[in-house]
C-alpha cells in the first residue's frame, strides 16, 4: 500500500511513526485509487481518497455508511467516480470489458435472481465471463464454498448464509485476478466464517488481489494484516492492522459503572489513580481511562474493599464509530 | 480459462435470466384475463344483430367489418398491446435495476447492447403470446373474414416489437416503469387521438392501426400510413430505442 502509515495518536504530533517491517519491496500495484471523489448531490460518500493494493488480502475496514461499498462499486466500475481516477489492473473497469473479466464481486446487497437455482446461478455468471467449461467450473466453486451444486432448490429459498456463499462462487468462478468481496462474511455461522477466512487466505497468498470489507474488527483482525480505515468518506488510516490496534487499544476509552453509591466509589477510582477522570451521570459513573485491563482487574476489588454493589460495567466507545472517530480526528 | 464472450451467446444468456425472472403465475393470469376480454368483446360484437330493413347485405357486411376493425384497434391496440408490452418490457432489465441483480448481469466482459437485446427478446417471447392469441381469436369471432385475422395478427406482432423496445429503454430510464408507462400508454398514445391522422406519427398506434386499416380497408381515424411505412417505421424506432438502452446501460451506475 502505498500510503502505508498510520496516522498519529492525537496528541502526538510528528514524533509518532510507523512500525517498521523487514518486508521485500511491495509489488506493483493491483489496485490504484488516486484522489477519488464520489458525491451523490450535495452528499460526498467518498472524499479525496487515494491508496494502491498489490496481492494478498486487503481489509476495508468501516462502519455502515462510511463509503466502503460505494469505493468497491468505483473499483468495479458500477460507478464512476465524481473526480480522481480508479485503476484495476491498470485499466478503467467502467471502460473496459476485458478488465471486468478478471474481477470477481461479491456485492453487499442480498439480491440474487431467486427463481434459479445455485448452479444455475453460478453457471451463468461462468458462461458471461467465457469460462470453457462453465457447468463444471460451477460445480467446483460451489464444492469450494460448500453447497451441494444438485440442490434443486432457488436460491430465493436460501438463507441469507446460504446466499453468501452463492455470492461468493459467482464472484470465484472466472477465477478473477481480483476480488472484491463486500461484507463477505455476514449472515455465515462461526463454523462458515472460518471456512472462509481460511479461503480468502489461500487465495491471497496464491497471488490474488482481494479487498475484502468490513466493519466487525475481529474478522478484520483474523482476515490479514493490512488494513484501509474509511470513516465518513475518508481514507482515516492505512496500514498494518497490529499497529492498528496498538493504536485503538492506547486510545482514551470511556467506561459506564453502576453502583449503588457511586460518589465514594469514584473517589477511590480517581485517589487511587486507576482512571483519568470520572464524571457522575443520573445514575452512573462515566469513567474514562486509557488502561482498560488494569481498570478491569481494579474495578471489582475496590467496590468490594468499599462495601459497595457493583451492579454493571459497560463500555460506551466500544463500537467501531468511536474508533473511527477517534482516528479521523487524529488526522 | 475465462475469455469474452460471443454476442450471440451472451444475448442468449441474458434471454435466459430475463425469461425466468420475468414469467409469474400473477403476471401470466392477469394479463391473459385482459386478453381473455378482448376475445369475449370479439364474439360479443360478432353476434351482434343488423338487420335493419333499410340496409342491403352489402352495407350490413360493411357495417360490420367497421366495427370490428374498430373494437380490434381500440381495443387491441390501446390497450392490450402497449399494457402487456409494459409489464413485460419494463420489468426485463428495470426490475433488475432496482433489485440490484442487474450487476450480475452489468459486471461480465460482454457488450452492453447484448443485454438490451437478450432483455427485449425475453420480453417479447411473453407479450407475443399474451397478446397475438387473444387478438386473433378476437378477429376470427368477429367472423367477418380473415384480412381482419391477419391484420390483427401483423399489428399486434409489430406493436409488441416496438413498444417492448420503448418499454425496455423506460425501465432502464426510470424508477416505477409502469407508472410512467400508463401515462405514456394513457395519455400520449390516447389523447393522439384526438388530434387526428398527422398527429398519430408520433404514436404507436397510428403505424399499427395503420396495418390493420391497410389490410382491412377500413377508413381508420389514426391510421392512415401506408404498409411499408406502418411496419418499417416501428421497426426503426425499435432498434433506436435499443441502441439508446445499450447507450443507457454503459453510463447507468449500478447499485
Amino acid at each position: 500500500m502505498s500510503e502505508s502509515s498510520l496516522p498519529p495518536p492525537p496528541g502526538a504530533g510528528a514524533a509518532y511513526t510507523a512500525p517498521v517491517s523487514d518486508a521485500p519491496p511491495p509489488p506493483p500495484p493491483m489496485v490504484s485509487v488516486s484522489n477519488v471523489t464520489k458525491a451523490f448531490g450535495d452528499v460526498i460518500a467518498v472524499s479525496d481518497v487515494s491508496f494502491t493494493v498489490g496481492p494478498g488480502i486487503t481489509a476495508l475496514l468501516g462502519p455502515n455508511g462510511a463509503g466502503k461499498s460505494t469505493l468497491f462499486r468505483m473499483l468495479c466500475g458500477l460507478a464512476a467516480p465524481t473526480s480522481g481516477q480508479v485503476r484495476v489492473l491498470g485499466r478503467d473497469a467502467r471502460r473496459d470489458a476485458e478488465v471486468r473479466g478478471r474481477i470477481g464481486l461479491a456485492p453487499q446487497q442480498d439480491a440474487l435472481f431467486d427463481r434459479l437455482d445455485a448452479l444455475e446461478f453460478v453457471s451463468i455468471a461462468a458462461e458471461l465471463h467465457g469460462v470453457a467449461e462453465p457447468e463444471n467450473e460451477a460445480r467446483r466453486v460451489l464444492e469450494f464454498v460448500q453447497l451441494p451444486a444438485d440442490d434443486p432448490k432457488p436460491v430465493g429459498s436460501f438463507s441469507k448464509g446460504m446466499r453468501q456463499r452463492v455470492k461468493l462462487a459467482t464472484a470465484l468462478v472466472n477465477d478473477p485476478s481480483v476480488l472484491i468481496l463486500d461484507e463477505p462474511l455476514t449472515g455465515l455461522d462461526p463454523v462458515q466464517r472460518r471456512r472462509m477466512i481460511e479461503l480468502f487466505v489461500e487465495l491471497g497468498e496464491s497471488g490474488k488481489c482481494l479487498l475484502v470489507s468490513s466493519h466487525v474488527l475481529d474478522e478484520v483482525a483474523r482476515l490479514g494484516s493490512r488494513v484501509l480505515v474509511i470513516a465518513q468518506g475518508r481514507l482515516a488510516a492505512a496500514g498494518d492492522y497490529h499497529a492498528l490496534r496498538d493504536l485503538m487499544d492506547d486510545r482514551p476509552h470511556r467506561i459506564r459503572v453502576r453502583v449503588d453509591d457511586p460518589r465514594p466509589f469514584a473517589a477511590a477510582l480517581v485517589e487511587r489513580g486507576i482512571v483519568d477522570g470520572v464524571s457522575i451521570a443520573t445514575d452512573a459513573l462515566l469513567v474514562d481511562t486509557t488502561d482498560v485491563d488494569g481498570f478491569g482487574r481494579s474495578v471489582a476489588p475496590v467496590a468490594r474493599e468499599l462495601g459497595i454493589r457493583l451492579r454493571e460495567v459497560a463500555p460506551t466507545d466500544d463500537d467501531l464509530e468511536s474508533v473511527f472517530r477517534y482516528l479521523v480526528g487524529g488526522r | 480459462m475465462t475469455g469474452i464472450v460471443s454476442s450471440p451467446r451472451a444475448i442468449a444468456i441474458t434471454y435466459r435470466v430475463v425469461l425466468r425472472q420475468l414469467v409469474s403465475k400473477g403476471r401470466l393470469v392477469a394479463l391473459s384475463l385482459i386478453g381473455a376480454v378482448v376475445a369475449l368483446v370479439g364474439w360479443a360484437v360478432g353476434r351482434a344483430s343488423y338487420d335493419e330493413p333499410w340496409l342491403s347485405p352489402e352495407e350490413v357486411e360493411r357495417l360490420r367489418l367497421d366495427d370490428a376493425v374498430n373494437t380490434v384497434a381500440n381495443l387491441g391496440f390501446t390497450i392490450l398491446v402497449p399494457i402487456v408490452a409494459l409489464v413485460f418490457a419494463a420489468a426485463s432489465l428495470g426490475d433488475t435495476r432496482e433489485d440490484g441483480t442487474l450487476v450480475y448481469l452489468w459486471l461480465r466482459p460482454t457488450k452492453r447492447w447484448t443485454m438490451a437485446v437478450g432483455g427485449w427478446l425475453a420480453a417479447i417471447t411473453v407479450s407475443l403470446p399474451i397478446t397475438v392469441i387473444p387478438m386473433v381469436a378476437s378477429a376470427m369471432l368477429h367472423d367477418v373474414g380473415s384480412d381482419l385475422v391477419v391484420g390483427a395478427a401483423i399489428g399486434s406482432i409489430v406493436g409488441v416489437i416496438v413498444y417492448s423496445a420503448l418499454f425496455v429503454l423506460l425501465g432502464l430510464l426510470v424508477k416505477n416503469a409502469i407508472v410512467w408507462g400508463l401515462a405514456y400508454i394513457l395519455i400520449w398514445e390516447g389523447l393522439v387521438a384526438a388530434f387526428g391522422s398527422a398527429a398519430a406519427k408520433v404514436a404507436m398506434r397510428g403505424y399499427t392501426s395503420s396495418i390493420l386499416s391497410e389490410r382491412t380497408g377500413v377508413d381508420i381515424d389514426i391510421g392512415t400510413l401506408s404498409q411499408t411505412v406502418a411496419i418499417g417505421v416501428p421497426l426503426v424506432i425499435a432498434v433506436a430505442a435499443l441502441a439508446l438502452s445499450a447507450v443507457r446501460l454503459d453510463s447507468l451506475e449500478v447499485a
